[in-house]
């Protein structure tokens, strides 16, 4: 809850730094203000918590303080790592920077909400300011075409959410996730009201992973969105939206399991395989980067559908892997700064700029799951709790994984290889706010795997 | 723990290293390692299981950090360790022993190499199987030959898919242990059935990187592309890891599935004698031809292993060696004649022998061994498994028995089509000093082996009379 505020606050503060002109003091700000966030986030781990301010709306349980933690670290280095696009536009350099950590408000909520207003709230406070955002290339048609597409599709959803949380409510007579558990354990609330309620919960929440068939939507807003914005949309968004899934599925709604988990089955196949197959032959970075995502959203989503004591932490570094993966190559992107942003202009980059290409080497061959990288460690997690009550999903997932090698490598070897005229190649230098997040992220995804606890 | 990680510790060691020094750093840093290696080697007692890194340690997954060698891994170690350094020695008057990427990558296969064979836990023994996967990948995209992409892609993705197909064997077991250390590992019970698709899905992974009959594909294509360093590695030593993988892992995690899968696995391996010879007799590139010559010896080393009793093992041991250290020599041959000729052709080859007479003479002797002469080290591993394959039954033997022909044909085409005949070429560069003492060295390994294979049998013995027992 502290840190939730320290956040906002620190977000209203750089709106009126912004004044000045000067984007570097907003970013100092922005900095100093996430890592009290984070800070303070840590300090709850401990029991009893150093330090906390509480509300009956939020709680804030372990597995709840890893994700705030991952989620605000993410925000983190996609706005120190994002800089040199916000200082672009100098009078838009404060709203940009406190619009995100507003959308990291949201997250926060979303991930500690105990019932339906505050998840709502949650969900809607991390997506406005994403619209705002994904639109805020003006002079980009194809920003403002994904802005409208995003805005339209995303406020939809909300209106399926809030009809099924309103089915939900009728069914139940209670908007607290404990209340609505009690009345569906004891049997009072099941009926065909309850079930529609819960269905509508899950398309809703399936929009925001952007899951199949709820995903036509992404690419196109990946590749309209700034680079920045499209990571924030890939680490955070998605992160904060499986955890919100994950909760309302496997503890509020876990004993409506039979209802809902045929349905989830037949869309996880559906979406890894939707994902991989639509990546193979995509020519755009980010439209690429949008359908692996449609992919993992499907592998990810196996820890849901697993029903297992700890798919929460198996989630939890599932999406650890997968947002630094996204990070480092989203921030590569911005460093590249190719407006088309081909896939033939990543030819050579990593022969010529060798950090930049163990960077590379190491985000793709972890979203591969190529081990010692930590994202094998989360697809093995994920897969091998899942393998005893749903042996043939996870061969499937595995087989998903065989495709998804495909184009990832055909990048790595683009990237890689040497070309014959070396000169043509763009000598990148990175910031060095772009060396930290490009390092932070490499530790992350060679030391994921191994943490003991 | 030093054995482990004194190959990393030289390949970042590479980054600060001025790149007029870069090769010799390489030769120096393979040879320390080699000196670690010795030093457990002497220390070391056939009877023991040594560990190396024991952290007490478990990830929430079950992943223990556990490592140690017994005889055989201490044995693959040792080899992959003293061939290291001869396969860097052999490129070392050609251009990429120049690059820093190249050495560097050499090294950090060795690391992942070793770990490999001292992992004693199934999650870090898979880490470091796909770990391997990476520096050959580089190897070969950075400095094999123009068309490599698409084989390369190939390549790539086919050992891969086989991967998953044992980590999905790892997934399996996930469930049915509390950590993947090796001892949890052998002390679960399987019932037929699982242990048969456990089986398999570890066999897919070895099967592919070995390469076994139908999974053979990628192979010629791979070795031909690649550089002629990279196909060393690939033939010599990372097939090693495969059957190494066999002998400890696949069949000691699922042993009541080996007799349903002893069938099938020798049917392929010893079909694969055949398939390969016959195609290694109708090739004119000569990498293709050894490329081939490679699948139908390893084909037999495959049979052996499923034998799984005391005496096969060692001589499927014996036979590695024997593999690894021909595979070296035949594939150098190869790149001293196409890095000279610029073609790979043996119809555009003939009469070299009388221009280089000291290349012809330690190809030669390789070719012997490669054909199991006695007295070279093909010679006793070879008839050892024959032997036992002959006691499982007379037509397998029979059948298997045929690559001591083929064998010999293929070997003598490519030496007698290359070496002798009319002079097709006006000017061939004989041995140069490096070359020389690289065929020396095999040579000396091929005839001290062909003379003294108890050597190895001892140090192996031990082993794997307690690894046999498992069934």
């Amino acid at each position: 809850m502290d840190a939730l505020i320290v956040v906002f606050l620190t977000g209203l503060i750089c709106m009126f730094i912004a004044m000045a002109k000067k984007p570097v003091y907003v970013l100092i700000t922005a900095v100093i203000g996430l890592l009290i966030a984070i800070g303070l986030m840590v300090s709850q781990w401990f029991n009893p918590p150093l330090f906390q301010l509480s509300y009956e709306g939020l709680e804030f349980t372990k597995i709840g303080i890893l994700f705030s933690v991952l989620a605000l670290l993410f925000t983190f280095l996609i706005i120190i790592g994002g800089f040199s696009y916000f200082k672009k536009e100098v009078e838009h350099t404060g709203e940009y920077i406190s619009l995100l950590l507003f959308s990291a408000v949201g997250a926060l909520c979303m991930i500690a909400f105990t019932d339906m207003f505050m998840f709502f709230l949650g969900l809607e406070i991390l997506s406005i300011p994403i619209y705002v955002m994904v639109g805020s290339n003006k002079k980009d048609l194809l920003s403002a075409e994904a802005s409208l597409k995003y805005f339209f599709t995303g406020g939809f959803s909300t209106g399926v959410l809030l009809f099924g949380i309103a089915w939900v409510y009728g069914a139940t007579g209670s908007f607290q996730l404990d209340g609505i558990k009690a009345s569906i354990s004891d049997g009072t609330a099941r009926g065909s009201l309850l079930s529609i309620g819960i269905l509508m919960i899950m398309a809703a929440s399936l929009f925001k992973v952007s899951a199949a068939p709820f995903h036509f939507w992404s690419p196109d807003v990946y590749q309209g969105s700034p680079n920045a914005v499209t990571g924030y949309m890939a680490a955070v968004i998605k992160l904060v939206g499986m955890f919100a899934f994950l909760k309302l599925f496997t503890i509020t709604f876990g004993d409506m399991h039979s209802l809902w988990s045929g349905a989830l089955y037949g869309l996880i196949v559906l979406t890894m395989f939707v994902g991989n197959l639509s990546a193979i032959g995509q020519t755009k970075f980010k439209r690429l980067m949008a359908y692996s995502s449609i992919a993992h959203a499907g592998y990810a989503l196996i820890a849901i559908m697993s029903q297992e004591t700890g798919s929460d932490w198996n989630l939890w570094n599932y999406m650890f892997s997968y947002g630094f993966s996204i990070v480092a190559l989203i921030t590569i992107s911005i460093v590249l700064d190719d407006k088309e942003d081909n896939f033939s202009s990543y030819k050579g980059i990593g022969r010529k700029n060798p950090f930049i290409g163990f960077i590379i080497l190491l985000s793709l061959f972890s979203l591969a799951a190529l081990p010692p990288m930590a994202g094998f460690f989360g697809k093995f997690m994920v897969f091998s709790s899942a393998f005893n009550n749903h042996p043939i999903l996870v061969i499937l997932a595995i087989i998903n994984s065989g495709i998804g090698v495909y184009y990832y490598l055909t990048f790595v070897i683009a990237a890689l290889s040497k070309q014959e005229d070396e000169s043509l190649v763009p000598l990148l230098k990175p910031s060095i706010l772009q060396y930290i997040v490009l390092v932070i992220c490499a530790i992350g995804l060679l030391t994921g795997g191994f943490f003991v606890v | 723990m030093e054995l482990l990680l004194a190959p990393l510790f030289f390949a970042l060691l590479l980054a600060v290293v001025p790149k007029k020094f870069v090769r010799l750093a390489g030769i120096v840093g393979t040879l320390v390692i080699l000196g670690i290696t010795i030093g457990h080697v002497i220390t070391f007692s056939p009877n023991n299981v040594v560990s190396v890194f024991n952290p007490n340690a478990t990830t929430k997954f079950g992943l223990t950090f556990k490592m140690g060698y017994d005889g055989i891994g201490l044995f693959m170690v040792i080899l992959t360790n003293a061939l290291f350094p001869v396969i860097l020695l052999s490129n070392f008057n050609r251009s990429i022993a120049h690059e820093k990427s190249f050495n560097a990558m050499v090294l950090i296969m060795q690391f992942a190499m070793t770990g490999l064979f001292l992992a004693m836990d199934g999650i870090l023994f898979y880490v470091f199987w796909e770990m391997t996967l990476i520096p050959i990948f580089l190897i070969l995209l950075w400095f094999g030959a123009p068309e490599r992409k698409t084989i390369l892609t190939k390549f790539f993705v086919y050992t891969f898919v086989g991967s998953l197909g044992m980590l999905l064997s790892l997934m399996a077991l996930s469930g049915l242990t509390k950590d993947f250390s090796y001892e949890s590992l052998l002390a679960i019970k399987l019932v037929p059935k699982s242990a048969f698709w456990i089986m398999s899905g570890f066999f897919l992974a070895f099967a592919i990187k070995i390469p076994v009959f139908p999974f053979h594909t990628w192979q010629p294509d791979t070795y031909t592309v690649a550089p002629v360093a990279g196909t060393m590695l690939l033939s010599a030593l990372m097939l090693n890891m495969a059957l190494f993988g066999m002998v400890k892992w696949m069949i000691p995690i699922a042993p009541e599935a080996l007799n349903e899968m002893k069938f099938l696995i020798i049917s392929l391996g010893i079909i694969g004698v055949v398939y390969a010879g016959v195609i290694a007799i109708k090739q004119q590139d000569i990498k293709r031809i050894f490329a081939y010559a490679s699948i139908s010896h390893v084909g037999l080393i495959t049979a052996g292993i499923l034998l799984f009793n005391t005496e096969a093992l060692s001589a499927v041991f014996l036979q590695i060696a024997n593999h690894s250290l021909v595979a070296i020599g035949l594939f150098l041959a190869a790149g001293i004649l196409e890095n000279r000729l610029n073609t790979r052709d043996i119809n555009a080859m003939g009469g070299i022998a009388k221009i280089a007479p000291k290349f012809a003479f330690w190809f030669a002797v390789t070719a012997f061994a490669s054909m199991a002469v006695p007295f070279t080290s093909g010679f006793v591993g070879e008839f050892l498994i024959l032997k036992n394959l002959f006691s499982y039954h007379w037509v397998v033997g029979l059948i298997a028995g045929s690559t001591l022909v083929f064998g010999a044909i293929y070997t003598l085409r490519a030496y007698q089509l290359s070496m002798y005949g009319a002079p097709k070429i006006s000017s061939f560069e004989d041995l140069k000093w490096n070359e020389l003492a690289a065929f020396f060295l095999l040579s000396v390994g091929i005839v001290i082996l062909g003379i003294y294979p108890q050597i190895v049998l001892d140090f192996v013995g031990p082993s794997l009379v307690k690894i046999s027992k498992i069934r």
